[in-house]
């Protein structure tokens, strides 16, 4: 790997940065727009004697990390749309660039913007609904860095998707954490879904996280099972990825569909 | 020693092969041109060289090397330009080639830049963004690009196309420039003619995926037009072979 060469990929971000300002509002402007509309629900149900106490952390925390978790998988495969927009995809694939520098480079600038987006959000939640995120963050962090991991590999198996289908499938880039949401118990405890639906809940490093995520919260300590499942479910999700991103490059290079992608 | 060798190529598509089973070699500082009307298989051979599409068969080394097995090394020693390749719209001249010279190592890469954007005659462009540009402007930018790692061998894709007779002129003086100074080789696909018997000491011409003539441009013209000319006529044979007349082979 050559720091140069990461560099590079970063570089090409922040410029694009400079000159599209909604690259910009896409950072702050749907995770603060979340925390708005859950504030607003919160304070409703605050109001009217429905809320328990502790509740009011869990969905805004939840709202924090998921706003998180979906700005971060869609700015990866994003940042590579933009190249695939702009017909740049040949010209990258034509230098010393490995596949690795470039997803290095594209963590670095994604997860700068994940966290930018996170502070604003936790912020808005701070200054207008007096709810503190930040004491909890420390616990948490183990738990970011699952939700993390499993945004590399959505992002990853979309990007691969984009590169075999063209951008037919792009609108997979913004939908497919719709997809995973309903499974990821982001906002209710997995005993809350249909029997047949939580083992599938359970397969998902999103729903380690967030389960995590409420005990922290709830007082009941750091949960190291769930930490340890969500990793080992993220080790699962990201080699699957990054054998099928392998396998989709590959027929897409057979196929002539590099040259062709738009 | 051959800087590029491609032995027995082929690509099939579906049930159609647009490249079949050809066989050449690039030396290291010459300038070849791979020629052949619209769907000739000179942008698919150019692509399977650049490791854009698998071959269905046969071999390629550069610098001796399989490309899969040797990526870095040999992209760093290459370039091209193609008009396949785009650069991103919003970004300016100057900050596309940046970032590229920041991927080739390249060292003081704003005065490599100036000095390149300066021999193209598009110094002026340097703070444009790509969306500003006309055609014929960004064809110039990418031969920057191109130039940027001082390559060893260079693979230009219709890369002059679009250019006006002026900057064409610089182009091709940059090219052989590059030729001089770093021994560069060039393999080169082009619809003009004129260009390609003033540059090219070799010429490849493809005809339906084959190679149906091989040689300096006289010979070629030779081979395809089957009579005895004293001086290259390539349009001439361009437009016989485009025909789909009878042709020699090498």
């Amino acid at each position: 790997m050559r720091l140069n060469r990461i560099a590079a990929v970063i570089e090409r971000h922040v410029y694009d940065a400079k000159h599209n300002l909604e690259r910009v509002t896409d950072t702050l402007y749907w995770p603060v727009m979340d925390i708005i509309v859950w504030g607003f629900l919160t304070l409703f149900l605050a109001r009217h004697g429905n809320l328990r106490p502790g509740l009011i952390s869990f969905l805004l925390g939840a709202a924090i990390l998921w706003g998180m978790f979906r700005a971060f998988q869609r700015d990866l495969a994003v940042s590579f749309l933009a190249e695939v927009w702009s017909h740049n995809v040949i010209g990258l694939l034509a230098t010393p660039l490995t596949l690795r520098e470039y997803l290095s480079g594209l963590l670095a600038i994604n997860l700068l913007k994940a966290i930018v987006g996170t502070a604003a959000a936790a912020l808005v939640a701070l200054l207008f609904y007096s709810y503190d995120f930040f004491p909890y963050l420390i616990a948490l962090l183990p738990f970011i860095f699952v939700l993390m991991i499993f945004g590399l590999a959505v992002g990853i198996l979309v990007t691969g998707l984009i590169v075999r289908y063209t951008t037919k499938i792009q609108s997979f880039t913004w939908s497919i954490t719709g997809l995973i949401m309903p499974f990821s118990c982001v906002f209710y405890p997995v005993s809350a879904l249909p029997g047949w639906m939580q083992p599938l809940a359970l397969a998902l490093p999103t729903t380690q996280a967030f389960e995590g995520l409420r005990q922290v919260v709830a007082g009941g300590g750091f949960s190291w099972e769930r930490l340890w499942a969500g990793l080992a479910l993220d080790g699962v999700y990201l080699l699957a990825a990054v054998a099928s991103f392998d396998a989709l490059f590959r027929s897409a290079r057979v196929r002539g569909l590099l040259v062709r992608i738009e | 020693m051959p800087v590029l060798e491609v032995d027995h190529l082929s690509k099939d598509f579906g049930k159609g092969r647009v490249v079949d089973d050809i066989s050449f070699h690039v030396e290291a500082g010459e300038i070849v041109g791979l020629l052949g009307p619209n769907g000739a298989g000179k942008s698919t051979t150019i692509h399977m060289l650049l490791g854009f599409i698998d071959p269905t068969a046969g071999t390629i080394r550069i610098f001796g090397k399989s490309l899969r097995r040797n990526r870095e090394d040999i992209f760093a020693r290459l370039n091209m330009a193609s008009p396949y390749a785009g650069f991103p719209n919003r970004l300016t001249v100057f900050e596309n080639l940046m970032i590229y010279a920041r991927l080739y190592g390249v060292a003081e890469r704003a005065a490599k830049i100036r000095n390149l954007l300066g021999r193209l005659g598009i110094e002026e462009l340097e703070t444009k963004q790509m969306l500003e540009l006309s055609f014929g402007e960004i064809a110039r930018v990418r031969l920057a690009k191109a130039f940027l790692n001082d390559p060893q061998l260079l693979l230009l894709d219709e890369a002059l196309g679009g250019l006006d007779p002026y900057a064409a002129t610089l182009a091709k003086d940059v090219l052989t420039q590059l030729q001089r100074e770093h021994g560069t080789a060039i393999l080169y696909t082009s619809h003009n003619m004129v260009d390609v018997e003033e540059m090219c000491s070799r010429v490849i011409f493809l005809r339906r995926g084959r190679i149906i003539a091989m040689g300096g441009p006289t010979e070629v013209t030779r081979a395809i037009l089957r009579e005895d000319r004293k001086k290259p006529a390539l349009s001439e044979a361009f437009i016989h072979a485009s025909r789909g007349e009878p042709h020699a082979v090498e």
